[in-house]
Order: C-alpha cells, then sequence, then structure tokens
C-alpha cells in the first residue's frame, strides 16, 4: 500500500476518533453497548478492500490469480462498492441496534472524510479543474491556477460534521435522523465537489446521487413518519 | 445469512476466475526496441503532448494501473499520444502483458531491455514509472510507482490545457 495513501488514512482515522471522544463526553454512545470506533475501523478498512476487488472485477483483473494487486488500492477502489461493503460490514456487527450505531458514528464518520479529504495535502491530489478565482492555486512548474477541490471537501465535510455533533448534543434529534443527515451531507458534498474534479472515467455521480435520496427517505422515515407511528400506538 | 454471504462472494470470485481474461495473442506485436537517443528524439519531435508510461510484464504495480491508463489512453486518444515503453522483459511476456490489458488501447509500446532509458531521462530504476510531456518534449510532471485516477486526469489536464 502505497504510504501517503496510509498517511490520509491516518489522518481519516485521528479525525474521526476525536469526534467520537468529544462525542462522548456529551453523551454521544449512552445508547449503544457496541465499540463504535472499533466497528467503524474494521468497517471502514474492509469495506475499503471490497472496493477494491469490486474495482478489479470491472476491470477484468481477476482477485484469485493476481491477489497481490488487491493490496494496490492506489490503483482504483469502487466508491459504490467501498462504501456498501462497509455499509453492510457495520450494520452486521452493530445489528442489535443498527440505528442507534448508526447515530453514533454519523458525525464521526463525516469527520473521518474530512479527514480523508484533507489527506490530499499528502497525497498530493488537492488540485482540481483550472479557475481564475484568487484562491486558485497551481502545482510547481505549471502556470496553471486551479480549484482546491481536496480542500474544499475537507472544509464541507468538517462543517458538516462539527455541525451534525453540535446537533446530536445539543438538539437531541430523533433516532436515525442523525445518520440519514450525515447520508445526506456525504452524498450532497460529494455532488457539489465532484465537477471540480478531473477524472479519467467519471465519478459515480449515481451513487452520490442515489445516496442522497437514501438520506432524504431516512430523514423523512425516521424524523416524520417513525414519531407518528409511535405516538399513534402509544 | 453472513455464511450466504460468504458464499456468494467465494462463488464470484471462482466464477470470475474461471472466466480469466487470457485475451488471444495473435495480431499483437512485440513492443518495438529503442534506444535511449531514439526516444529522446521522439519526444523532442512530437507535436502532441506524450504520457509516457514505463512498465514490465513482472512488474505488479503495473499490472495494477493498467486498466486505469488504458482507459485514458482510449478517453484522451484525440488529445494526448501515450507511449509504453517495456523495461527488462522478453517480446513474449510483453505481448501477453499487452494482449491483457491493452488490447484495444492507442499506446505504441517500445522496448528498453537493457532498463536504462527511464534514468536516461531523469526517472528511477524501478517502474512502473510515468512522465508527462509537453509538445516538444519538455518534461512537465514525473510520477514515481503506481498512478491514481486523481493524478493522471490531473496531469493530463494540465498537458491538454496547461
Amino acid at each position: 500500500m502505497e504510504f501517503t495513501l496510509l498517511g490520509a488514512a491516518a489522518i481519516a482515522g485521528a479525525a474521526a476518533y476525536l469526534m467520537l471522544r468529544w462525542e462522548a463526553v456529551h453523551g454521544n454512545t449512552d445508547r449503544t453497548d457496541g465499540d463504535v470506533w472499533e466497528i467503524g475501523v474494521v468497517s471502514a478498512v474492509a469495506g475499503i478492500f471490497i472496493g477494491r476487488i469490486i474495482a478489479m472485477l470491472i476491470d477484468g483483473v481477476n482477485p484469485i490469480a493476481h491477489p497481490l494487486d488487491i493490496i494496490l488500492v492506489r490503483s482504483g477502489i469502487s466508491t459504490a462498492g467501498a462504501a456498501l461493503g462497509a455499509a453492510v460490514l457495520f450494520f452486521w456487527q452493530s445489528r442489535k441496534q443498527p440505528v442507534a450505531m448508526a447515530d453514533a458514528i454519523s458525525a464521526a464518520a463525516l469527520a473521518g472524510l474530512s479527514g480523508w479529504a484533507a489527506g490530499c495535502l499528502i497525497r498530493g491530489t488537492c488540485l482540481g479543474t483550472a479557475t481564475d478565482l484568487p484562491w486558485g492555486m497551481s502545482q510547481a512548474g505549471s502556470t496553471v491556477t486551479r480549484h482546491p477541490v481536496g480542500l474544499y471537501a475537507a472544509i464541507l465535510f468538517a462543517v458538516a460534521a462539527i455541525a451534525l455533533a453540535a446537533w446530536k448534543a445539543y438538539g437531541r434529534p430523533s433516532a436515525g435522523v442523525p445518520a440519514s443527515v450525515a447520508v445526506i451531507a456525504a452524498a450532497g458534498i460529494r455532488l457539489a465537489t465532484e465537477p471540480f474534479r478531473p477524472s479519467i472515467s467519471g465519478g459515480p455521480i449515481w451513487f452520490y446521487a442515489a445516496s442522497l435520496v437514501v438520506g432524504l427517505v431516512g430523514v423523512l422515515w425516521f424524523g416524520i413518519v417513525a414519531p407518528k407511528r409511535a405516538s399513534s400506538s402509544g | 445469512m453472513p455464511r450466504l454471504a460468504a458464499l456468494v462472494v467465494v462463488v464470484a470470485l471462482f466464477a470470475a476466475a474461471c472466466s480469466s481474461s487470457s485475451a488471444p495473442v495473435e495480431g499483437i506485436d512485440p513492443p518495438t526496441p529503442i534506444t535511449s537517443e531514439d526516444m529522446q528524439t521522439l519526444l523532442a519531435g512530437s507535436t502532441e503532448p506524450i504520457v509516457l508510461n514505463v512498465w514490465a510484464s513482472w512488474c505488479t504495480p503495473c499490472r495494477s494501473e493498467a486498466p486505469l491508463l488504458s482507459k485514458a489512453a482510449i478517453e484522451f486518444a484525440d488529445d494526448v499520444r501515450f507511449v509504453g515503453l517495456d523495461v527488462k522483459d522478453t517480446p513474449d511476456n510483453a505481448v501477453s502483458f499487452i494482449a491483457e490489458f491493452y488490447p484495444d488501447a492507442p499506446i505504441d509500446h517500445y522496448a528498453d531491455e537493457s532498463g536504462t532509458i527511464p534514468t536516461d531521462l531523469g526517472g528511477t530504476l524501478g517502474v512502473p514509472l510515468t512522465f508527462f510531456y509537453r509538445p516538444g518534449g519538455e518534461l512537465s510532471y514525473m510520477h514515481i510507482g503506481v498512478i491514481d485516477e486523481r493524478t493522471l486526469a490531473l496531469q493530463i489536464d494540465e498537458l491538454v490545457n496547461g
């Protein structure tokens, strides 16, 4: 595995961990009995390799014949495969109380995504499409100024993580709503920043759009329908 | 349920293994041998940007990045010339590699049996290695190791729009 990717992963892990520690002080994990951090890390790491294997299969590379290729994650990961794989593993590990656990990790996941995006500073992948805006940045030896799209994403994810954590701590939203809002934030930020990223085959816009819809449905269900049902049956 | 999911994954992987991508080798020429001087002449004389990827069939990371480079070569065929430099390899292994990863990609492959051209160009002994040249042979960027999509797309954009 590339060391710069490990550096970015370390930043992501540290950001997620710090958010969980802050939230623990503010009652985040009082409704969960699992170790949110451990389950989250296991799911994320496994999700990365699931995404890598799916990317290899899509490219026509046999992962059994070429097992060493699996650890070369820099060559490409299926974003949808990694995210879905991580989500399935997360819910499987926290199947006793999936909603509470998803809520518990929601802000930390956004913080982790912020750290991962900020890792572009180590990976040298912050720059996006060309721009004349005054904060545009250029790489060494180039006269082309570009959107620092990796930093846009890092800042947006960080703002979303902090806002969600504060809301969870002081607003006490209905169960399931924080996780749904986190999905909306993650998908929305990806959708907003993707047009600024140069790419070979285009980002998985369909996956981000579908995730956005899932998040919206989650907010409607957990925020409106489920509380109404609970109050009418109670 | 977890056992069923694991079974599905294993079956899928074995199915993929059975449908292994051993593409036919007919119609694919081995890379053309080239000297360091000729390579530098090729780069200096080019009127279009060049992405020069140094690879070898025995190099696992090269195999790993090949599908991405193949996609890029097809996607940017009108804007950039893709050149492959196969180092310290045998013609048969090179042909198998090209057949597996670059059967349809518009990439001109050359062979450097001695493996000295990359260092002559300012690179390293290790592979993979990817150089990005502006028209006329001016080096824009050099990437050591496996290249990722963001870096490849950004550097091609620098060549095309820079």
